[in-house]
């Protein structure tokens, strides 16, 4: 790798440090202004807080329906990725091991997915929801997660499965095993890398999806995170610091999240899109 | 091996269900939509190729022209930028200096939150009246400089695209990092032995052995600039102000198809011309992308 004089490491490290200030004024900012009274950001945008107010949080909770929000960001995240991870996986499973007629045409079908941008197919989708009755429901948001998540999340597990050794299932298979039993007892817990990278991948993508939910939902009820504070911005116009309030409520469990959590993550989001 | 078509069946059947529905069947649908005229309700009118001859030559070619070349400049610039700098801080970590695990984690910090959301926290950031941008600016004396950056429609564009590099080069940091540390380290010791400088090693052996990578990166910058929306939608609205100056195929798209105040003819089908329109300019570079990702593996 690179050797380095001393001056070039110095000014290596100026050089990330400062990127790293600009990557962390943005969310201190709206940390500090969380804190804030509306005068204070007008007033000293610099400087500390006076006083740390908490009844900011307590007005915006509420208001911002970030409880609700937090709720089904969470359901719809868990339930679609597991979704994706079991259709895909048992899809993959088939097409990795089994021989059957049209199993290339089968595969091309799926992989085919890749290239078509799920949003363009947003109007069938709606007329399709409606049709349904499953508009402005979480199931309907979560079916189209689960869809679009497929073509990509099988592309992944197939790869992965093929790399996986026969012969760990053949003596399963003697004793009688079913394809079933082979496929939930033995493949699954030998792909646990590359389902925790497809699920970390659709998790991220899925819980920042705001363009799904702004056409598909409409009770306040049923709002994502990304969905209820594009709702409170529309309300709020220029109360900047319940708006302050409520993004840092909305983006600091994320960032807490992450930096416990960053390898995997980092692993996950990109493998996921370059692989 | 062979098994039971019942399993083959079982195993495959609710995936593809779904998948047939809201993938494949709602993409298909949404092609032959492009020949109608419909607003959601009633009878779909057969229109032929009109809707087509609406947005490219018509009525409507001057709006989508103007989107279109918003996104041509989106993926312009945001290449330029995403590349050329992940590139250069992906040099600096692949030195692998102490702490540099940390610093990985933090140029990867904004990419984790909500596009939408990355636009409202800049949106406060380079307001006129409260954000730190200006107030900044002021501050070192160069006031001068301050203005409202998401009013002036010479400028916007490029501020938004600056906020989307903001949020997300730290992705093209660390790909081209996993690439860089993938060389052979014998490459650089022999390079060195030979007396080759840094600038050197980067140029006759960093660059072309990561240029596969710079590739596939370009084609997901492509297809990504093309689908164009959130940012544009936190910043500016569906109405893409000032002027339309934000304006980009995915917020027409979203007017033409759901409305939103002020556009001139709602109509189902003309949406879908042009989420066809850019599926026709995606589709290729797509193909493209398939065609390196199954070459890798």
């Amino acid at each position: 790798m690179f050797k380095l004089r001393p001056f070039s490491k110095g000014l290596i490290y100026l050089i990330l440090i400062i990127y790293s200030i600009g990557v962390f004024i943005p969310f201190l900012t709206l940390g500090l202004n969380s804190f804030k009274s509306l005068r204070e950001i007008f007033l000293t945008p610099f400087s500390l807080p006076s006083y740390f107010r908490i009844e900011n949080y307590a007005a915006t909770w509420k208001q911002a329906n970030l409880l609700i929000a937090y709720i089904n960001s969470f359901t719809i995240s868990i339930v679609s990725i597991f979704g994706i991870l079991l259709t895909s996986s048992m899809i993959a499973y088939i097409l990795a091991r089994y021989d059957f007629p049209f199993r290339r045409i089968l595969y091309l079908y799926i992989i085919s997915g890749l290239v078509l941008p799920a949003r363009l197919a947003i109007i069938p989708i709606y007329l399709l929801l409606r049709d349904l009755a499953l508009l402005d429901t979480r199931i309907g948001l979560i079916l189209v997660y689960i869809a679009t998540g497929i073509p990509f999340s099988v592309f992944i597990l197939k790869h992965f499965m093929e790399a996986v050794p026969v012969e760990i299932e053949d003596s399963a298979r003697i004793d009688g095993a079913s394809p079933w039993k082979i496929y939930s007892l033995i493949i699954l817990p030998l792909c646990r890398p590359a389902l925790v990278v497809v699920g970390i991948f659709n998790f991220v993508a899925i819980w920042n999806d705001f363009f799904f939910p702004l056409i598909l939902i409409n009770s306040r009820s049923k709002e994502t995170i990304p969905l209820a504070i594009s709702v409170f911005f529309g309300e709020y116009a220029n109360q900047w610091h319940l708006l302050s309030t409520a993004l840092w409520m909305a983006t600091f469990p994320a960032l807490l999240m992450f930096a416990i959590l960053s390898k995997q993550f980092i692993s996950g989001m990109t493998q996921g899109a370059i692989k | 091996m062979k098994i039971k078509f019942l399993y083959i069946f079982l195993f495959m059947v609710p995936g593809i269900l779904l998948y047939t529905m809201f993938v494949a069947y709602s993409f298909g649908y949404s092609l032959s939509l492009s020949f109608f005229s419909w607003p959601g309700v009633g009878p779909k009118i057969f229109v032929g190729f009109q809707n087509y001859k609406d947005a490219l030559v018509g009525i409507y070619s001057t709006e989508f022209f103007r989107a279109l070349s918003h996104n041509v400049y989106f993926f312009a610039l945001v290449t330029l930028l995403e590349l050329g700098l992940g590139f250069l801080l992906a040099l600096a970590l692949a030195t692998q200096l102490r702490g540099y695990h940390v610093f990985q984690t933090i140029v990867f910090m904004p990419n984790i939150i909500s596009l939408v959301m990355v636009g409202f926290i800049w949106g406060m950031l380079l307001n006129p009246q409260i954000g730190l941008i200006n107030e900044f600016l002021r501050s070192v004396r160069l006031g001068g400089l301050a203005r409202g950056w998401l009013g002036d429609s010479d400028i916007v564009l490029t501020v938004i695209i600056l906020v989307n590099v903001w949020r997300n080069v730290g992705f093209y940091i660390l790909i081209l990092l996993a690439a860089i540390l993938n060389i052979p380290p014998e490459f650089f010791e022999a390079a060195y032995i030979d007396g080759a400088t840094n600038l050197k090693i980067t140029w006759h052996i960093v660059l072309p052995l990561v240029k596969p990578t710079f590739q596939t990166l370009t084609i997901l910058l492509f297809i990504w600039s093309f689908n164009v929306f959130d940012l544009v939608y936190a910043l500016e609205g569906v109405q893409a102000g000032p002027f339309r100056s934000t304006d980009v195929l995915g917020t027409l798209f979203y007017r033409t198809a759901f409305g939103g105040l002020g556009s001139a003819r709602l109509d189902l089908g003309l949406g879908a011309t042009v989420a066809s329109l850019i599926f026709v300019i995606v589709f290729p570079v797509s193909i493209l992308y398939v065609y390196f990702v199954e070459r890798k593996s």
